[in-house]
């Protein structure tokens, strides 16, 4: 496309104090000879803007340059059709957090404007993908349990064509087996919770019901998924759009319990599953001779919390625990019993619940490691009672019921081991997610046939900023195979899933990316002449989105596609670029930056900033007016996963004295938008090391630095520290070449 | 040794006036605001959890109750409703029935019916009595009591009466803290109880402990009642010959000084007592066992009564002076017969008692514990002393 460039650069919100905005508007013309631009004293105002569209339609200007404001503001109104834009901030991160009028803060806004300027000169508008084949806009729920079901009604009601594929002969999932649920508010048990959703879900026109079905295979991306359902023998294939997950959990298996809670021993212990079928056919007998149940004990966490079961709460033990509970105390207000628990976990309304039950005479005692043994008259519990710091016996029990915990189905079935590298290729290799083969969705995945999981088997990625999504894009997971949780949770999760399928279907049917960069219309393009089947990206991919064929070529699924530029950042040939966003064009603007030789002693540091975290990070220390080094020019990434390091070697080699990355914390509790992009930075920054040998330069001028959001106070100090060992180590001997 | 649960105690106790504490949830609040609970014996909070798995043996081994004066505090401040406070109440109905080794206590407080019956036996005994044993010669010119119940014959029958009182009340006393110390009643030299005797004494007659409490007002109506109850009950017992006469003293007669000060003591308290347990005005008032009623009653009464034979006997009225008189002694003495060994009269005793034998056994085991040898504690135990 042929650019007609304009500048436009704003004095306004103290901008104009700091600096010299008609030096800056020079740079432009003279170095770059812009064909227009201006300065404004209030760029964002009306009359601002007319301004630029003026310009765009009279002038032809169609890239268009803006010096003002961080562009993480003001992004609705800077905004122009068919332009390729780049914000240059010159307020957040110069003069607000520069002292004004300095030399170096006039240098810091003009390097600035270099580099936004050359940004655009490489960028293209982006065309959005679509796909020659015809993309579905229906949904798969997998599971018609109660968040599925939900999820099923929700999507159809919504006017989208639904297919719900059950693998039990009735719809329901667990709670087909409830008769009398514990919902919020818990004022009363409510009767056939779900008989509503699933007639509904019958009943609907949009809906297609396949019970005693399951999933054999799930080929494709969002808009393409093709998958091929069989029932009773025969299979059907067809096209969707999204899928929801709700596969729903299985009950932890008591028989790999611990031994001392007589289960399997003793045939009057039995789990609280068991007992929920015994209230619904309303006859709770002794399993051992069919006698009356007087006195029962439930033991709440059995094998739930504990590292050698399950390592987590389940969520609902205790307030079922507590519901059957009260139902024995209804139906036999003079029956004994008692809960044994851990800790007593009944949020929310279901507090009352808890009250409910201790007023009707339910006996609690708190026992962390209970055991259960026979007496002569009855089972016997036993256990240390942390509130009385003693042991004690609760005899005569005709029934010890043991509340297990929640299985997601996915956490079944063999660990996919990811094909082996070559050994001699990479020394370290990526880490790859955790894919069990639990027979659910059988995706046509390189990485393997489900989706990963992220802890404990549930297929879950970022718990709290990515609700709903899982690390394959267009597969959203609702109900208890995303997290433990009660019957009316599910029912909202299901609905939420279903929301984020639908948005999902309609941002991939314009060619745009999901969540966290909804609306973005670039995808990486493979420039295939030039690959050598190293398979960096097709590993490295958090999303999966890229198969390979057997000769190890990348064969690209962009509808997967989340364009975090990973696999741009992975690609040793650089061959994978975006229209807006590519190797060469951050390259370009590596080398944009004026570099002063040593003897003006003012060394100059890169700083890649994670746009996600760090770069807010580094608007906000702005906005609170600290100051920090004067040193630094901040580019920032769409991922730090994006991250080539032939970037690297073009700062060192172009004489900047020091590059600093500052990515997301990673590991456990990581907070990457796309998984693991700045643990892929720095194991690639475990490369790095040769290329400096090879400069013969030092390894401290490359520091990888993690910073969340509300680091910003800590930013100073982390640049100044950098600075000051850049200083130590002496000006970077490549400057002037 | 395990402890084996039993859920028996809880609905057991319900006739003794426990209603909530089911509803505990173990915050600790309760004996977090207690200004009386303390390192050692903290309360409300573990007695719950002992009703609440029926561990009898512990209740009944705990001096915790008696530390407890009942301000409400825990009871107020409670987020679940379950009244530590009424409940540590009726723990201490229990126990009174626990202790009481003639079964006569427990009687008395499972049933009302029971209470009522005791009462009105005793209490026409008591008139019957009158009536029988008398001079047989009354004075009906002027109001002379000594002309129908001579003093002399009142003190021994008085006499009688404490000294059988006294002994129900101290073998159930020595039961309590039989319970609380265990073996360790008897291993305790004697040096130590000598040593905190005066502790005892002071508990006694001025419940200072209570004055810790937030609501300082229960401590001060207590003490009008224990004071004037005192007074009387010496008036009466010890000192009827003193009191029992048919010449009026004068206004400022220090035996009719004393006699005016305990009737209005007792007037006052007891009836700020019964209208707030009527009113339920603070929470040691809001639930009221039926022998909460009858204990308030049965001394309201007889110091109303009292209050008229006085008058009776300053307008020089014998009949009504000798009717009101046998009415007198017929609510008086029950009262007294019942109340105090076998219902809540009795934690006259076993309060100041529990405090001073766990002060005891407190100095005994520090004793115990520090390597000071015997000598030095002993110099220091007489210093003390």
């Amino acid at each position: 496309m042929e650019k007609k460039i304009g500048v436009y650069i704003c004095s306004g919100c103290g901008i104009g104090d700091a600096l010299d905005v008609e030096q800056l508007a020079n740079i432009a013309q003279e170095e770059f000879s812009v064909p227009v631009c201006k300065t404004h004293a209030f760029l964002c105002s009306a009359e601002g803007v007319a301004e630029i569209k003026k310009d765009i339609e009279n002038e032809g200007v169609n890239a268009v340059v803006i010096a003002a404001c961080s562009p993480r503001v003001m992004h609705d109104v800077f905004n122009f059709d068919g332009c390729v834009l780049d914000r240059v901030n010159i307020r957040e991160q110069v003069a607000w957090c520069q002292p004004p009028g300095e030399e170096d803060t006039q240098m810091m806004a003009e390097d600035y404007l270099r580099m936004g300027i050359t940004k655009v000169q490489a960028m293209e508008l982006p065309e959005p993908y679509m796909p020659e084949e015809e993309m579905s806009k229906d949904i798969l729920v997998v599971g018609g349990g109660a968040s599925g079901l939900a999820a099923a009604v929700a999507a159809a009601d919504a006017g989208y064509k639904v297919t719900l594929v059950e693998k039990e002969k009735e719809l329901g999932g667990f709670f087909k087996k409830v008769k009398r649920a514990a919902v919020p508010p818990y004022k009363t048990f409510v009767e056939g919770y779900l008989d509503e959703l699933i007639q509904k879900a019958q009943s609907h026109e949009n809906i297609t019901v396949y019970t005693g079905a399951k999933v054999e295979k799930t080929a494709g991306g969002p808009g393409l998924f093709d998958v091929t359902i069989s029932q009773n023998g025969s299979t059907v294939q067809h096209r969707f759009g999204a899928i929801v997950l709700a596969a729903g959990w299985v009950p932890y298996d008591p028989n790999k319990l611990d031994k001392k809670l007589g289960y399997g021993k003793y045939p009057n212990v039995i789990t609280g599953v068991q007992l929920e079928e015994m209230l619904a056919s309303g006859k709770v007998k002794k399993p051992s001779d069919g006698g009356d149940v007087k006195n029962v004990a439930f033991l709440l966490c059995a094998g739930s919390r504990d590292p050698e079961h399950l390592p987590y709460c389940s969520t609902v033990c205790c307030i079922a625990s507590v519901k059957q509970a009260l139902e024995l105390k209804e139906a036999d207000p003079e029956a004994n019993v008692y809960v044994v628990y851990k800790e007593m976990r009944t949020p929310g309304q279901a507090e009352d619940l808890y009250r409910k039950a201790q007023e009707a005479g339910v006996i609690f005692l708190r026992c962390q490691d209970p055991e259960v043994e026979s007496g002569a008259t009855g089972l016997i519990v036993r256990g240390e009672e942390d509130l009385i710091g003693e042991e004690v016996t609760v005899e005569d029990l005709d029934l010890v019921v043991l509340a297990t915990g929640i299985v997601p189905v996915t956490a079944f079935g063999e660990e996919v081991n990811p094909p082996q590298e070559d050994e001699e290729s990479q020394e370290e290799p990526a880490p790859t997610d955790i894919i069990l083969k639990s027979d659910v969705l059988n995706l046509e995945y390189r990485q393997g046939p489900e989706v990963p999981i992220l802890k404990y088997g549930f297929p879950d990625s970022h718990f709290i900023c990515f609700p709903y999504e899982s690390r394959r894009t267009g597969i959203y997971a609702a109900g208890c195979v995303r997290r433990p949780m009660n019957v009316s949770t599910a029912v909202d999760d299901g609905v939420g899933a279903a929301m984020k399928a639908i948005q999902c279907i309609e941002l991939v049917h314009k060619g745009a990316a999901v969540h966290p960069r909804a609306g973005d219309l670039s995808f990486p393009e493979f420039f295939m002449q030039r690959c050598t089947q190293c398979k960096r990206c097709t590993v490295e991919c958090p999303f999966g989105a890229i198969n390979e064929d057997e000769k190890g070529n990348p064969l690209p699924n962009p509808t997967r596609c989340r364009r975090c530029g990973v696999c741009m950042g992975a690609c040793p040939e650089r061959i994978i670029s975006f229209k807006n966003y590519s190797v060469g064009m951050i390259g370009d603007m590596v080398k944009a930056i004026n570099v002063p030789d040593e003897y003006e002693e003012k060394p100059r540091i890169l700083v890649f900033a994670c746009e996600n975290d760090a770069y807010p990070a580094l608007d906000m220390a702005g906005m609170r007016r600290m100051k920090y080094n004067p040193w630094v020019r901040v580019i920032p990434l769409r991922c730090l996963g994006s991250m080539n390091i032939i970037w690297i070697a073009d700062a060192l080699s172009s004489g900047i004295d020091g590059v600093l990355l500052l990515g997301c914390k990673y590991g456990d509790d990581y907070q990457c938008h796309f998984i693991r992009g700045s643990e892929l930075a720095n194991i690639r920054l475990g490369k790095i090391k040769e290329t400096l040998d090879r400069l013969v330069l030092e390894a401290e001028r490359v520091r990888f630095e993690t910073v969340t959001m509300s680091d910003y106070a800590k930013l100073p100090e982390m640049l100044d520290d950098f600075a000051a060992k850049i200083e130590e180590i002496g000006p970077n001997p490549y400057k002037g070449f | 040794m395990s402890i084996k649960v039993d859920p028996g105690l809880m609905k057991e106790l319900e006739v003794f006036g426990l209603k909530d504490a089911k509803k505990c949830f173990h915050c600790g609040n309760c004996t977090a605001v207690c200004p009386l609970s303390e390192g050692k014996t903290p309360f409300p909070r573990k007695l719950m959890k002992y009703l609440q798995l029926g561990l009898r043996d512990k209740i009944l081994k705990s001096p915790e109750p008696w530390l407890c004066y009942y301000c409400g505090t825990c009871s107020e401040k409670c987020p679940r409703g379950a009244d530590p406070g009424e409940a540590m109440m009726a723990i201490r109905r229990y126990l009174t029935a626990q202790y009481d080794w003639t079964g006569f206590a427990r009687r008395f407080y499972t049933s009302e019916r029971f209470e009522i019956v005791a009462i009105v036996i005793v209490a026409i005994l008591v008139g019957i009595g009158l009536l029988i044993f008398n001079t047989g010669n009354p004075d009906w010119e002027h109001a002379r009591l000594n002309s129908v119940w001579p003093k002399e014959k009142i003190e021994l029958a008085d006499l009688i009466m404490a000294a059988v009182l006294s002994f129900l009340l101290l073998s159930n006393a020595y039961r309590c803290i039989k319970f609380i110390l265990g073996d360790m009643l008897w291993r305790i030299p004697f040096k130590y109880y000598k040593a905190e005797f005066k502790e005892l004494i002071v508990t006694f007659l001025t419940q200072k402990r209570w004055s810790k409490c937030e609501d300082k007002m229960q401590w001060f109506v207590h003490l009008l009642i224990m004071t004037g109850y005192s007074t009387a009950f010496l008036l009466v017992v010890g000192m009827i010959r003193l009191f029992q006469r048919d010449d009026i003293y004068p206004l400022l007669h220090p035996i009719r000084l004393l006699g005016y000060y305990s009737t209005a003591a007792i007037l006052y308290g007891c009836t700020y007592a019964l209208v707030g347990r009527i009113r339920k005005s603070k929470s040691p008032y809001k639930n009221s066992h039926p022998t909460d009623w009858m204990f308030l009653i049965l001394l309201e009464l007889t110091t109303l009564t009292g209050i008229f034979i006085h008058f009776t006997r300053l307008l020089d009225w014998p009949m009504a002076t000798y009717a009101l008189y046998v009415i007198h002694l017929m609510v008086a003495v029950p009262m007294l017969v019942l109340e105090v060994p076998f219902a809540k009269w009795a934690h006259l005793a076993y309060r100041p008692l529990v405090l001073y034998v766990m002060r005891v056994k407190d100095r005994y085991l520090e004793a115990e514990a520090s390597e000071v040898p015997t000598d030095e504690t002993e110099s220091e135990i007489k210093a003390v002393t």
